[in-house]
């Protein structure tokens, strides 16, 4: 791990395109500011841990539970398509 | 599938119309490298489900849902630095899905209201987002909803 001592309002490159700075530094928190380009997203560590943990559970869904589901629910409001209109599954 | 063009010059396979892709710029936490999804509806008319999968790995599929159709009262805001990364000038431009993980039993089911997804209607650029300071959960069951 690369260590590296800031100060409020100095900063950190990594790689050419994401810029970390410090902007306030408050007892025992630090306000930072991070700037990346679109293909970079930027979480929390722990959040980040969590969401990959949860999106890899999810990516296997039970299609057969699914089904079952799909009938439970109770017909909702008009749900806007984002772009065309969306396929339907046969 | 084969692909046709129908008369307004829009590609078909003979099984489906053209569908919308999501364009994850920064790919899925957990699936770095998949940027481009298609977005189907699942289940008929009344199902407010579709499936998300990946163009690049089929086998990778997400069941999704707008979160209204689950928790009405669920209306987060979205961030200035996503509405940004996502081109969106007002709120009428975002869709907002929610991943519903499914397994054996549907009453289980829950949805992972930490991390919407937040699309751009128009140019269907997507990402996978965090509500600040939220108490929402990763897994949230469905059945405790409405």
């Amino acid at each position: 791990m690369l260590v590296l001592t800031r100060r409020a309002s100095q900063s950190i490159m990594i790689g050419h395109d994401v810029v970390v700075t410090v902007l306030e530094v408050r007892g025992d928190q630090i306000r930072l500011g991070i700037r990346a380009p679109r293909d970079i997203d930027v979480h929390r560590e722990e959040v980040f841990r969590q969401l990959q943990q949860a999106n890899r559970l999810a990516a296997s869904p039970n299609l057969e539970a699914l089904e079952k589901l799909g009938s439970m629910v109770p017909p909702d409001e008009q749900q806007r398509a984002p772009g065309n209109d969306p396929a339907r599954r046969e | 599938m084969s692909a046709t063009t129908d008369a307004n010059g829009r590609s078909t396979t003979n099984d489906q119309e053209m569908v919308p892709v999501l364009q994850f710029a920064g790919g899925l936490p957990g699936f770095a490298d998949l940027k481009e999804f298609s977005l189907v509806r699942w289940g008929g008319d009344n199902s407010p489900l579709s499936l998300l999968r990946s163009i690049e790995q089929p086998e990778t599929e997400f069941v999704v849902a707008p979160p209204a159709a689950f928790f009405p009262d669920y209306t987060p805001e979205i961030d200035d630095a996503t509405a940004e990364r996502l081109n969106l000038q007002d709120s009428d431009d975002a869709l907002m899905l929610v991943i519903l993980t499914v397994d054996k039993e549907p009453a289980d089911a829950t949805a992972n209201l930490m991390g919407p997804i937040v699309v751009n209607r128009h140019t269907l650029d997507a990402a996978q987002v965090v509500l600040t300071g939220s108490d929402y959960e990763v897994r949230t069951p469905l059945a405790t909803a409405s």
